[in-house]
């Protein structure tokens, strides 16, 4: 029957958990893990359970339930959590974990410290990974731990990917050197004291340390450049989450003492990277956009020149609590582009007061005709990607729609409209008055 | 050797003095002694033996031998040596850590450079910074200073990891940023430049053209009021409605040039024109008939 140590870490996961908490994309999540190591994350897989989520356990070995079927995939989210094995079956390799993320599915991978096909999948993300049997060091903070062991203190708001206060965080494993992809968003930072090497310190690591910092390149892993715990968000939305070690995931680690008399945050860290991870949070998408001229209501089919042209977008922000999409009104810097191959116009999109979620503002169309769109391109590290793009013309004015009664025609009216006059009076004139008497003048004549 | 303006010269004979007055000067320069001398109870710590700093310019000239509060500033050709040893407090033996970096930290960009210092097994260490082959490892720069600092860890001993000084280098190339790193933050608001605005002459001129165009006008009263045109047959009923029809065309032209469109004016014209047609012809026939009488 359950041990008393099972039901203490069963109460302890369900008074830690009584929020639900549902992702936007779906609640199936496939779980790949040893069966022997299950039992070591049940807090994590409990916490999981009771927000939602349906988890799938799959064995290293075992080649069932198939994430990918006839180009579909089976589940919405997938944790691997099985550093050790050398294989994780026939069709979870780099590429497939590629193309699970083109499926829209997000993916929480533990990186491993031997080397295996998940450091050639960390490679097509731009990140850099130390050499096999190299994890992350530190010998500060003086603990009684070994010291792959790291307590690392988490600031707020040192990324946007974790949205409360965290306590400090176990960790250990190996960390990551982050490339120059805009789209890496590194979650927890190695502390600066850490460096990469092997556990087993002998008299040559010190020189091996620095003649692999003078060989150039990537030599040394060291300092709080590297990044423990890296996301990393495609363009179509889809997050996958490396994390250095799947030690950090574990009840052991979740229990511990990071300081005196306080709970490492290791569970608080985990729900929220899962959280970012499954999109839960920091999710938005556009509602709709609406375009029209500014007294006006109906969108015009095509705008002129000069036109002074009001644009509106409703976003909302997917709501885990509830489960359910809401307007938001909290972006500070969304901003519209009116291109035509180049942005002709690009001004913020501020929140209109009163109207939750709605975006507006008004502009006057340019001087040019042509084919333009109303792009709405916002990337925010973090953030889901907004984008949107409605096409719409502008043409020259039609014939009647130039300016008219100008004061420089005067002169010309004043003449145009004197001769329909002089017409008309002339006419009357000729209509209205006697006739010459021609015969009194044939009879001048004739006599 | 000379002394200038502002650079401290200290003799180097100083660090040749008693062990006492050397581990004194040790004190002062280097903070991180005196945090040591407050752990005093702690069991396996290491310390620093003789340590030196010394800026020297290409020529090998030493120019600034201490490290003060002030920030190390380094030019262009300048080199700077830090030497130390790392002993066990106790014992004073040597010791080889494992790890023995020096930390370059730029505090407003958060940029890192971290550079491991040679030590031997016997715990004697050497860095060298020479700036007319700059290393890789430097973080890119700018006028704000660096903050150096030096972290030592090895298993069994308590970690250092202490400030030494500030240090300004010059300025470099930044950081190399990815293209597409700028759709990640607001970007610069662009307006357009419309044509400017088409210049109309000034209204005087367009009125004193206007006289002129209706000018002749005056002349034609004038010469009325000489000799008043007739018009006894206005109101007999078989011209005047040639006569009104005739004025309507003329208002349907004025209508046109305000308001309406070609349609309109096409279908009002052609109904005014049929009435025309009937109209004119009893008028002008009954002119024509008064003629003939």
């Amino acid at each position: 029957m359950f041990s008393l140590r099972r039901w203490c870490l069963l109460a302890l996961s369900l008074a830690g958990v009584l929020v639900d908490a549902k992702s936007s994309t779906g609640d199936s999540v496939l779980v790949v893990v040893d069966p022997a190591q299950q039992d070591n994350y049940s807090i994590f897989f409990n916490g999981l359970k009771d927000q939602g989520y349906e988890l799938t356990f799959r064995s290293p070995k075992v080649e069932k339930p198939v994430i990918i079927e006839d180009n579909v995939s089976n589940f919405a989210h997938v944790i691997l959590l099985a550093p050790e094995a050398k294989n994780l079956g026939k069709d979870i390799t780099p590429q497939s974990i590629v193309e699970l993320l083109s499926l829209k599915t997000n993916v929480v991978v533990a990186l491993p410290t031997k080397q295996s096909p998940l450091h050639a999948l960390a490679a097509e993300f731009s990140l850099i990974l130390p050499p096999p049997g190299s994890p992350l060091i530190s010998y500060s903070p003086k603990r009684d731990t070994p010291s792959t062991l790291i307590p690392i203190s988490v600031e707020d708001h040192s990324s946007p990917v974790l949205t409360k206060h965290i306590r400090p965080v176990w960790f250990s494993g190996i960390p990551q050197a982050l490339g120059n992809n805009p789209l890496l968003i590194p979650i927890l930072r190695a502390p600066a004291e850490s460096f990469a090497s092997e556990v087993t310190v002998t008299s040559g690591s010190a020189e091996a340390l620095v003649d692999a910092a003078e060989k150039g390149g990537e030599g040394l892993w060291a300092g709080s450049s590297l990044s423990a715990v890296t996301g990393f968000q495609a363009t179509n939305g889809a997050r996958i989450t490396f994390v250095g070690g799947a030690e950090v995931f574990s009840d052991e680690l979740a229990q511990k003492e990071a300081e005196q008399y306080v709970q490492s945050g290791n569970i608080d860290f985990v729900k929220e990277v899962a959280a970012w991870t499954f999109q839960e949070n920091l999710v938005l998408r556009i509602e709709k956009v609406e375009h029209h001229l500014v007294n006006g209501t109906e969108p015009k089919e095509t705008y002129t020149i000069n036109d002074n042209v009001e644009f509106s977008a409703y976003i909302s922000k997917w709501n885990p609590a509830k489960g359910e999409w809401q307007p938001y009104s909290g972006l500070k810097d969304l901003q519209l582009e009116f291109t035509m191959l180049d942005p002709f116009v690009r001004t913020a999109l501020p929140p209109v007061n009163g109207a939750p979620g709605k975006y507006s503002t008004a502009f006057r169309a340019p001087d040019r005709h042509g084919v333009f769109k109303f792009v709405i391109n916002h990337k925010r590290k973090g953030w889901s990607f907004l984008e949107s793009s409605t096409t719409v013309p502008v043409v020259p004015p039609r014939h009647d729609g130039y300016p008219r009664f100008l004061s420089a025609a005067w002169p010309y009216y004043a003449g145009a409209i004197s001769t329909s006059v002089a017409f008309f009076l002339f006419s009357t004139i000729w209509l209205a008055g006697e006739a010459r008497d021609s015969k009194k003048g044939k009879a001048a004549k004739s006599e | 050797m000379m002394s200038r303006d502002r650079e401290l010269h200290v003799d180097v004979d100083d660090f040749a003095l008693e062990k006492p007055v050397r581990l004194l000067k040790t004190l002062m320069y280097y903070p991180l002694a005196l945090l040591l001398l407050a752990v005093t109870a702690q069991a396996s710590v290491l310390t620093l033996k003789s340590p030196r700093f010394v800026v020297s310019d290409s020529t090998g000239n030493q120019l600034r031998a201490e490290p003060t509060a002030s920030p190390v500033k380094l030019g262009a050709r300048e080199s700077l040596k830090i030497t130390f040893q790392v002993v066990d407090k106790e014992d004073e033996k040597g010791v080889q850590p494992h790890q023995t970096f020096i930390r370059f930290y730029d505090e407003s960009t958060g940029e890192e450079g971290i550079q491991p210092v040679r030590v031997t097994p016997g715990g004697k260490a050497k860095f060298d910074l020479n700036l007319s082959k700059p290393p890789l490892y430097l973080p890119p720069t700018s006028d704000k200073p660096l903050k150096v600092s030096l972290i030592i860890g090895t298993p069994n001993y308590d970690p250092i990891s202490a400030q030494l000084f500030d240090l300004v280098l010059p300025w470099s190339q930044p950081a190399p940023v990815h293209p597409d790193e700028a759709v990640f933050h607001p970007r610069p608001e662009l307006q357009h430049t419309f044509r400017p605005e088409q210049k109309v002459p000034n209204k005087f001129i367009s009125l004193v053209f206007s006289g002129i165009a209706i000018a002749p006008w005056f002349v034609l009263l004038g010469l009325w009021s000489q000799v008043a045109p007739r018009a006894t047959g206005l109101f007999s009923p078989s011209i005047l409605p040639f006569i009104a029809s005739l004025g309507a065309f003329e208002v349907l032209l004025f209508t046109y040039w305000v308001k309406l469109r070609l349609g309109d004016v096409l279908l009002y014209g052609g109904i005014l024109g049929v009435v025309t047609v009937f109209t004119g012809r009893r008028a002008l026939s009954s002119i024509a008939a008064k003629r003939t009488q």
